[in-house]
């Protein structure tokens, strides 16, 4: 059984539908990349997924349960985070003030050690634990915002586009943390913009076009495809 | 405006760029800082020219402290609303007035004890302050139930959260007209209370003292429970960015009823300390609303702090500019310093510049 | 038949006439004469039909109401065509009065200034008081604009909430200005003297005028007030219709992205409001000549704001017939919670002795309640079906907006 089954979703804003019958699903402990053109529907899938929007048809199931009704701070509980592509941060809070509100549904005693276990993996946040996050540069911002969602040590994290306005140098490290965090077994689901590396990093990828599924395989095989790399790798 | 505050601005052979770097100096925080301090170094000279004695400006700046203690309250709950639920609450005015008023109305209940002097109050006022504070609270979650969920729940507009607002002031303005009527009623009808007699020709009322150590106790209050609590915590991470609190498992919902609650017990407080300082009249918070305003918007919206530095301000503005002014325009100080705000640092004093 | 009731039917038959002229659906050869003719009948009827007390109050409603929905056009022209939050309409309301009292007023002398103290007074006629009203008014809201205008909009309500505090503190405190804290008396009422001695009136209007009574000038002043409010509608109507209406409506639908040059925005925004308070001002002109005496209490800066917004919410922000139903059916309201706190008096006496005395208040509650249950259940106001109704809020609520926040959203994902 998949972690994740988005089955048939049809979804928008408003009466603009944005998503037509799309169907993704995530397998315990793999990393699936989500490709495609500007306007595809990658962003809104994932708020669909987090309950930020409610399917108008199809069903969301995380690990066989039903969630396409659930409210945000329900899904959380469930064991699936989401990092925002943009704002993913309290600007106004500080480091160690925003890991605590990523682990807010918890009992104030586990926090310590969460946040121990958050340090280890982002040393930079451990140094700067008390700045106020909105100082702070963005890749640091991005490690903060990856960081309050592993507080609540979930099953699956989605990312919403995790290397969008950072530096290359930056953008191969954020790409290292992710896969750091994915061989301690979690499940990720990213929205990429920069999809060959991407793609390199995945197990398995969807190609989404007009609110629709096109192409889905493995990473390398999509990488491989013909047809994927001169539409949507840029040759 | 802004030329006007730097003598190098006259210069002609300014070149543009120079000209926007003093305007961006003239909107950085020590500058408006600077202006807000010569304008109330403005109102002193004002007065002194005026021939008032050192004594009375004396006595008038601790006057003010006083009365922006008063100010001051109200406007750490609308700070906390406009910065969380993000409209201004134009009832906010109205929820002072039901706080002095449901003291009041406590305080009948209640047998009238010893007075505790030097005050001029006696126990059972601060048993009714105690009592009404949570009242209040409730009454604004209730509004909020009735009303502002309904709205959030449906997206509107800024503008239907304002209306809505201003329907809610009218409502709860009639029925305190309802039920207690138009005419002035006092906390302690004909008590004296006499001043104390300081050094410097100071004169003070113990009261004024009992209002800005409520105040500034409330306000320590609120600051330790927006910092070290994790319901503290979530209501500045929901007034920072409401969709990531949601995102991160934050019960939106259940930060806007205690925001409500906090809100509405301090706008209570603010009340009874206005009440106790005059008289109770219908009209008293709506007086307060403007210099409300004022302050929170000089403190930046959403900052409690810096609604109290921005109430402090007007409330020594007010009270010393009454002694060449008409006391009538105390809202009018106000309100000249909401628009020198707006000109120079719409964020104001303690916004960020993001 | 009696000769007052045909009189009083002519000038019945003004209102109702622009009425016609608006709503008849035929060609305007044959509108004309439909509606001159009609109006007359309908006038004739309504006044044998009604016995002349409910009479002058249908008159006297219709003027309050006729000066409300000047007020609510003005209101729409800054909040349903430009996005302008104001919450001061009682200051420019306040000023248009006491502007037009103080030019068609004589300056006090003798005696008389020791009860009367005001700046001027230019004894001139209606029209120019009326006039200069609106152009005062006008220039206080320019003078309040360029501060203001280039904020939030939640700013510039905050503004124009002290504003009209302010105006009324100032007409409330300076008694060099219009008599401060005492009632400003005796503003001329225009071609009163038609009505105390018809004499002045020329030879066949005389005829029709023998039979009235100086207390019947009402009738005269609901031709004026419904005059003026339909050159107001015409006025606010092809301008918002203009090559001008539509800039102001592309600036209020494209301010936010940004898409105008800044400059330009801020100069039709300040427009806008400007002719906004303008109309404000006329109408509070109108409202000072009909009441002949006015004091600072008569603006109350939160309720005369406060039943105008009501009015142009249910009217529907956006569209002008609506604002003026919206008006007519606001103080239709308003006026008939005076009859319904009257009627429950008893069982008010029963709850509290001191109840009948504030049952004011009750009427305030109820409209009060009733803004609240637009707010919640009828945003869009009343005439909702036309495409022209809230246009803004169709923008901000939740159909388009969340489609332009996707659109906006999914770009971001593209950069």
């Amino acid at each position: 059984m998949p972690l994740l089954k988005v089955e048939n979703i049809t979804c928008g804003y408003g009466d603009m539908e944005v998503l037509r019958e799309l169907s993704v699903e995530v397998a315990e402990g793999e990393i699936v990349s989500i490709i495609g053109p500007n306007g595809a529907g990658k962003s809104t899938l994932m708020k669909a997924v987090f309950g930020l929007l409610h399917p108008w048809q199809g069903a969301i199931h995380f690990e066989g349960r039903d969630i396409s009704r659930l409210e945000p701070y329900q899904i959380v509980e469930t064991g699936m985070c989401y990092v925002p592509q943009v704002a993913n941060v309290f600007t106004q809070l500080t480091v160690e003030e925003n890991l605590e509100m990523g682990a807010f549904v918890l009992k104030d005693g586990d926090i310590g050690a969460r946040k121990e276990k958050i340090f280890e993996l982002f040393p930079r946040l451990k140094e700067r634990r008390r700045q106020a996050a909105g100082k702070m540069s963005g890749g640091e911002r991005q490690m903060v915002a990856m960081g309050s969602a592993l507080m609540l040590d979930p099953k699956l994290i989605l990312l919403d586009e995790p290397s969008a306005g950072l530096a290359p140098k930056m953008v191969d490290h954020i790409f290292e943390r992710i896969v750091r965090i994915n061989e301690t077994g979690l499940a990720i689901m990213m929205v990429e913009q920069n999809a060959t590396q991407s793609l390199r990093m995945a197990h398995r990828g969807y190609v989404l076009a007009n609110g629709e599924n096109r192409f889905e395989g493995t990473g390398q095989a999509l990488l491989n495809d013909p047809d994927v790399g001169r539409l949507y790798l840029g040759g | 405006m802004n030329a006007t505050q730097d003598p190098t601005a006259q210069a002609p052979e300014l070149t543009p760029r120079l000209d926007e770097r003093i305007r961006a100096a003239l909107q950085t925080r020590t500058a408006m800082a600077v202006i807000l301090a010569g304008l109330l170094a403005l109102i002193v000279v004002l007065a002194i020219v005026q021939d008032v004695s050192a004594g009375r400006i004396l006595s008038l700046t601790v006057w003010g402290i006083m009365l922006g203690g008063v100010i001051g309250l109200g406007s750490i709950g609308l700070t906390l609303c406009y910065g969380v639920l993000k409209f201004p609450n134009f009832s906010h005015g109205a929820m002072v007035t039901l706080g002095a008023y449901v003291t009041f109305a406590v305080m009948q209940a209640l047998p009238q004890g010893e007075v505790l002097r030097p005050f001029s109050f006696g126990w059972e006022f601060l048993v009714a302050l105690i009592v009404s504070m949570p009242v209040v609270g409730v009454v604004a979650i209730g509004i909020d139930r009735v009303m502002y969920r309904r709205l959030r729940q449906r997206n509107a507009s800024l503008v239907l959260f304002a209306m809505a607002s201003l329907a809610m002031a009218f409502f709860l303005r009639s029925i305190i007209y309802l039920v207690w009527g138009s005419d002035f009623r006092f906390y302690y009808e004909g008590r004296a209370n006499p001043a104390l007699d300081l050094p410097f020709g100071l004169r003070v009322q113990a009261d004024q003292f009992f209002i800005l150590g409520l105040a500034i106790v409330l306000v320590i209050a609120v600051y330790l429970l927006l910092e070290r609590t994790k319901m503290g915590k979530a209501m500045r991470a929901t007034a920072n960015n409401p969709e990531l609190a949601q995102v991160r498992g934050i019960n939106t919902e259940r930060v806007v009823a205690w925001t409500w609650l906090m809100g509405g017990a301090l706008a209570a407080a603010g009340g009874a300390m206005y009440g106790l300082a005059s008289q109770l009249r219908p009209e008293m918070g709506f007086w307060l609303l403007l210099p409300m305003f004022a302050a929170v918007i000089m403190g930046s919206i959403g900052n409690p702090r810096g609604a109290l530095a921005g109430a402090l301000i007007i409330g020594v503005a007010q009270q010393v500019s009454t002694a060449f002014l008409n006391p009538a325009y105390g809202p009018g100080v106000a309100f000249i310093l909401m628009v020198l705000t707006l000109l120079i640092r719409p964020q104001g004093l303690f916004g960020g510049t993001e | 038949m009696d000769q007052a009731l045909v009189a009083k039917s002519v000038f019945l038959a003004v209102p109702l006439l622009l009425l016609g002229l608006k709503l008849v659906p035929l060609r305007w050869a044959l509108r004309i004469p439909v509606a001159l003719v009609g109006a007359f009948v309908l006038a004739l009827i309504i006044s044998n039909l009604l016995p002349s007390g409910k009479l002058s109050y249908l008159v006297s409603f219709s003027i309050m109401a006729g000066i409300y929905a000047i007020l609510t056009l003005g209101l729409n022209t800054q909040w349903g065509f430009t996005g302008h939050l104001n919450f001061g309409i009682a200051g420019f309301f306040a000023v248009g009065a006491f502007t037009s009292a103080l030019f068609t007023t004589a300056a006090p002398t003798g005696v008389m200034a020791q009860y009367t103290q005001q700046a001027f007074g230019f004894e001139a006629p209606f029209l120019i008081g009326i006039l200069a009203a609106a152009i005062v008014s006008g220039f206080v809201a320019f003078l309040i604009a360029i501060p203001v205008l280039r904020l939030r909009m939640d700013f510039l309500a905050i503004a124009t909430i002290g504003i009209a505090e302010i105006i009324r503190l100032i007409f409330q405190n300076e008694r060099w200005l219009a008599n401060g804290p005492q009632p400003l008396r005796g503003i001329p009422r225009p071609l009163h003297c038609l009505f105390d001695e018809p004499s002045c009136a020329p030879g066949p209007l005389a005829t029709l005028l023998q039979p009235l009574e100086p207390r019947d000038y009402i009738y005269f002043y609901l031709c004026v007030v419904t005059v003026l409010l339909a050159l107001t509608y015409l006025l606010v109507e092809t301008a918002t219709r203009s090559p001008w209406g539509r800039v102001l409506r592309a600036v209020r639908d494209e301010e936010q992205s940004a898409a105008m040059n800044g400059k330009n925005i801020t100069s039709f925004r300040i427009q806008s409001f400007v002719v906004g308070a303008a109309v404000m001002g006329l109408g509070g002109g109108l409202y000072a000549h009909y009441a002949v005496t006015i004091d600072y209490s008569h603006f109350n800066p939160l309720f005369a704001t406060f039943i105008v917004w009501v009015m142009l919410m249910l009217g529907g922000s956006g569209n002008n017939k609506g604002a003026i139903l919206g008006a007519f059916i606001i103080w239709g309201v308003w006026s008939g919670t005076a009859f319904l706190t009257g009627m429950i008096e008893p069982t008010l006496a029963q709850i509290s002795q001191d109840l009948p005395a504030r049952s004011a208040y009750l009427r305030w509650l109820l409209v009060a309640i009733l803004l609240a249950g637009i707010v919640l259940y009828r945003p869009q106001g009343l005439i909702a079906e036309e495409k022209v109704v809230s246009r803004f809020l169709a923008k901000t609520g939740i159909g388009r907006g969340r489609r332009k926040q996707a659109r906006e959203e999914e770009a971001e994902t593209a950069s």
